[in-house]
C-alpha cells in the first residue's frame, strides 16, 4: 500500500523473498529482511506499543534503532527495536503493553 | 586485545574520509559502524550536492557514500558494521558492542566521527504514531522503498526540511505545507523553489500548535507566531495531514568523547555540546580527533575534509608523512573547507543584514526568503537572466540562482563557457549567452534545479520551455497537462514536446514543453494531467 513501485532515482528497490508473520496472532506480510517496522506500516499498522503508565501509543519515530518508541515483542522477547531488525518467515510479532504483551499486562489486572 | 595503528569511530562522510587520508599514508586502519551499511547520512542523500568539483558537487549522496567505500576498501581500511562503540577509556582502549558481546581494542589514534542527531520539539500530540523525524522519512522511503504516509506536513524549512520535502514528493507523498517558526526559510532558495513551484505552501513565524489523532496521526493545527515565539490568536489552520515531519535541526553525537575525559564546550554555532579542539582536530586529550559532524554541524561535504585533515595530521604525527607534505595538504584542505563556509548562509552571519543584499549588492527576493520563490519582475536584475533582446534570438538558458551560496557545476559543465562564477564559488552565476549551444548541461547538473532553458521562437505565439524534470512517471512527448508558475499556481495547458534523458544527467530528465508566448518566463513546472490538484 505505501511501497515505492517505481522510484524517479533509485528505480526499484531490492526486496527479499515475500514472507509470512504473524502480529497479534492476525497473519500479514512483508519481504524477508527488512525492518520488521517497515512491512507493519506497508499495511497500515501505526502502533507498535502502549506506554507503561499512560497507555499511550507509539510507533516509529526515528527508524535507526535510536529512540526505543518502536519497541515490541518478537518471538516472546519484549523490548526489540522493529526499525532495525530484519524481519524472518514465520515471526511472532506482538504489540507491547508496558514490558509485556497484552495477555499478560491482563492477567496483572 | 587488538590493536590498531588508527581506529575510526563511524563509517559516515567524515569516518569514511579519515580512514581513506591515514590508510592512503601507509597507515592501518579499521573503522567501526553501529549501523548494518556503511555510509551514515550520505546512503538516505539521493539531491544532487552542492559545491565545486573537488566536493564532488553535482553528484548524489549516496554515489559518493559507494566511491567513499570503495576507495576505503581498496586502500586496505577494515570496516566492521554492527558494532557499536560504547566507550573510550585510557590508553585509547576501546569498547564495542558487536551482537551480543563486547569486544576490546587498541587505538594508537582514535578518530570519532559519529556524525548527529535529530533535535525534536514538543506539542500537544506530539509522541503520536506518525510523528516522525525528518531522518525516519529518508530511510524509509530511500532506503526501504516505503512512503511514510499519505500526506505530510513538515515542521522546518532548513536544508534538510526542504531537501526531505521534494524527495517525499518524488516518493509520491503529498506536502500540504512547509511550516517554521523563524521568519525566513532557513535553508537555501533554490532548494525551496523546487517545492514552491510544485505548489508547496509555506508559512512561516509558523508553529504546530497540536498533533490530532487517537491512535496515530490524523491532522494538525499550526499557528502563527509573533516576534516573542507566542502563539497569535485565530490565526490557527488545521491541516488535513497523516504525517508530521520534524526537520528541527541536529545536535552533535558527541558522547563519547565526553565520556574519554575531553575538554567539551557548549558552542551555538557548532549545534551544541562539542569537545574543544585544535586547527587539525585533536581534542584535549592526545591521539583523541574528531572529524564532521560530531565536531560540530555541518554538511557531508565539509565532513569528508575534516576527515581528510584529521586523517593528514595523524599521518604525520605517526612519522608518515613530512612536513611540507603535511603542510601543503593540511593548506589544500583547509582552503577548500573555507570556500564551503562562505557565502550568505555560512554559519557565524546568518544574521538578518546578511539576509538583505548578495555580497555583489543585489537585492535579495524577501518572497523568496518567505514563499520559495520569486517574481519574474525582481529575477530581471540578477546576472544569470540575460535580457530581452537576447531572448527573442533563440534557446537561452535562465539562470534563476539569486543567493550566494557554495555552489558552481553550472560554470564547471558548460561546455561553452557561458556561464561565469569564478574563484569565489559563493559568487552568483552570470550568463552570457551568445555562444550557448542550448545543449541543457547547466540544466541537467545544477543541484539546486534553477537553470530552465526558454526559445521564444519556438514557434508564432508559442515559446518552448525546458525544465529539470526529477519524478515519475515521466510524461511522454506530445502528452498534455498544466503549466505551473514558480508558487506552484497553475497557468494553463501545455504540452510536453521533448524529453531527454542520458546517463550523465544521473535520473534528472529535462522535459520541454510548449506554452503561449507570454507564459515564457512564468512557467517553470508541468504537472501531467493525471496529478490531482495540490502539492
Ligand atoms: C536531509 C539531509 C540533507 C542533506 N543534504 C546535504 C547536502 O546536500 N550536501 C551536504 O554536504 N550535506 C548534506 N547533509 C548533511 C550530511 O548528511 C551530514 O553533514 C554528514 O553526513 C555528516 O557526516 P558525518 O560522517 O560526520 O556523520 P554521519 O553521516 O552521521 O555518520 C556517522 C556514523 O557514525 C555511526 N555511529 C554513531 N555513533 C556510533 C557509535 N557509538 N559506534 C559506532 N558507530 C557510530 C553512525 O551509525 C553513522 O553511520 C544533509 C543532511 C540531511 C539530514
Ligand atoms: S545550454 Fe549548454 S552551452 Fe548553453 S549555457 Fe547551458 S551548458 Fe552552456
Ligand atoms: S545555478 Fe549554478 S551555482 Fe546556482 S545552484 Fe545551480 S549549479 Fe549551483
Ligand atoms: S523508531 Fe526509534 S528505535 Fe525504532
Amino acid at each position: 500500500m505505501y511501497r515505492i513501485e517505481n522510484h524517479p532515482i533509485l528505480h526499484q528497490f531490492d526486496k527479499g523473498q515475500r514472507v509470512s508473520f504473524l502480529l497479534d496472532g492476525k497473519e500479514m506480510e512483508g519481504f524477508a529482511g527488512e525492518p520488521i517496522a517497515i512491512a507493519l506500516r506497508n499495511s497500515g499498522v501505526l502502533v507498535h506499543r502502549y506506554t507503561a503508565k499512560r497507555a499511550e501509543p507509539r510507533g516509529i519515530f526515528c527508524a535507526i534503532g535510536r529512540c526505543n518508541d518502536c519497541v515490541m515483542i518478537v518471538d516472546g522477547t519484549p523490548n526489540v527495536r522493529t526499525c532495525v531488525t530484519p524481519l524472518q518467515a514465520g515471526m511472532n510479532v506482538e504489540t507491547q503493553y508496558g514490558i509485556q504483551s497484552r495477555g499478560a499486562a491482563e492477567n496483572n489486572d | 586485545m587488538i590493536r590498531y595503528e588508527v581506529i575510526v569511530i563511524g563509517a559516515g562522510p567524515a569516518g569514511l574520509s579519515a580512514a581513506i587520508e591515514a590508510a592512503a599514508h601507509g597507515l592501518q586502519v579499521l573503522v567501526f559502524d553501529e549501523n548494518a551499511k556503511p555510509g551514515g547520512q550520505l546512503f538516505k542523500q539521493i539531491h544532487k550536492f552542492f559545491g565545486s568539483k573537488e566536493h564532488q558537487a553535482r553528484e548524489r549522496g549516496f554515489r559518493i557514500g559507494e566511491k567513499l567505500l570503495a576507495e576505503a576498501l581498496g586502500l586496505g581500511v577494515k570496516v566492521i558494521l554492527g558494532a557499536q562503540v560504547i566507550g573510550i577509556f585510557a590508553h585509547r582502549q576501546v569498547t564495542v558492542m558487536q551482537g551480543d558481546h563486547m569486544e576490546y581494542y587498541v587505538g594508537n589514534s582514535i578518530i570519532i566521527a559519529t556524525g548527529a542527531t535529530e533535535n525534536v520539539i514538543s506539542f500537544s500530540g506530539w509522541t503520536l504514531p506518525g510523528v516522525i523525524g525528518a531522518g525516519a522519512a529518508q530511510t524509509m522511503m530511500n532506503i526501504h522503498g516505503l512512503r511514510p504516509g499519505k500526506k505530510v506536513l513538515m515542521v522546518g524549512s532548513g536544508n534538510v526540511g526542504v531537501v526531505v520535502g521534494y524527495q517525499l514528493i518524488q516518493a509520491g507523498c503529498q506536502i500540504a505545507a512547509v511550516i517554521d517558526g523563524a521568519p525566513h526559510i532557513g535553508g537555501y532558495g533554490v532548494h525551496a523553489a523546487k517545492i514552491a513551484r510544485m505548489g508547496v505552501p509555506f508559512y512561516l513565524s509558523h508553529t504546530i500548535l497540536q498533533a490530532h489523532g487517537t491512535k496515530s496521526v490524523s491532522g494538525a493545527t499550526i499557528v502563527e507566531v509573533d516576534s516573542f515565539w507566542q502563539p497569535v490568536p485565530g490565526s490557527e489552520k488545521n491541516l488535513d495531514v497523516d504525517v508530521i515531519c520534524l526537520a528541527v535541526g541536529l545536535s552533535p553525537l558527541a558522547e563519547l568523547p565526553r565520556l574519554a575525559g575531553c575538554r567539551m564546550q557548549d558552542n551555538p554555532l557548532k549545534g551544541g555540546l562539542v569537545p574543544v579542539c585544535n586547527q587539525y582536530n585533536e581534542t584535549t586529550v592526545k591521539d583523541i580527533y574528531m572529524a564532521g559532524d560530531a565536531a560540530g554541524i555541518e554538511e557531508a561535504s565539509s565532513a569528508m575534509i575534516q576527515g581528510r585533515i584529521t586523517g593528514n595530521a595523524i599521518a604525520h604525527q605517526h612519522g608518515y608523512i613530512e612536513n611540507t607534505e603535511f603542510d601543503q595538504c593540511h593548506t589544500k584542505y583547509q582552503g577548500a573547507l573555507n570556500q564551503l563556509r562562505a557565502g550568505m548562509f555560512k554559519r557565524d552571519s546568518r544574521k538578518e543584514t546578511g539576509l538583505r543584499y548578495t555580497q555583489e549588492g543585489y537585492t535579495l527576493s524577501k518572497t523568496l526568503l518567505t514563499k520559495g520563490f520569486l517574481s519574474t519582475s525582481e529575477l530581471s536584475v540578477f546576472p544569470g537572466i540575460p535580457t530581452e533582446v537576447r531572448r527573442r534570438q533563440g534557446v537561452t538558458p535562465i539562470i534563476e540562482c539569486t543567493q550566494n551560496i557554495p555552489c558552481n557545476p553550472c560554470q564547471d559543465v558548460c561546455p561553452k563557457g557561458c556561464i561565469k562564477i569564478g574563484d569565489k564559488i559563493t559568487n552568483l552565476p552570470v550568463m552570457s549567452a551568445s555562444s550557448c549551444l542550448g545543449c541543457g548541461l547547466c540544466v541537467a547538473s545544477c543541484p539546486g534545479q534553477a537553470i530552465f532553458l526558454v526559445d521564444e521562437t519556438y514557434e508564432d505565439q508559442f515559446a518552448a520551455v525546458t525544465i529539470p524534470y526529477e519524478l515519475v512517471p515521466l510524461p511522454g512527448e506530445g502528452s498534455k497537462g498544466v503549466a505551473c508558475d514558480r508558487a506552484g499556481i497553475p497557468l494553463g495547458e501545455a504540452e510536453v514536446i521533448h524529453i531527454r534523458t542520458t546517463a550523465y544527467n544521473d535520473g534528472t530528465a529535462l522535459l520541454t514543453m510548449k506554452v503561449p508566448i507570454e507564459w515564457a518566463m512564468e512557467a517553470r513546472f508541468f504537472k501531467p494531467d493525471h496529478i490531482g490538484e495540490g502539492g
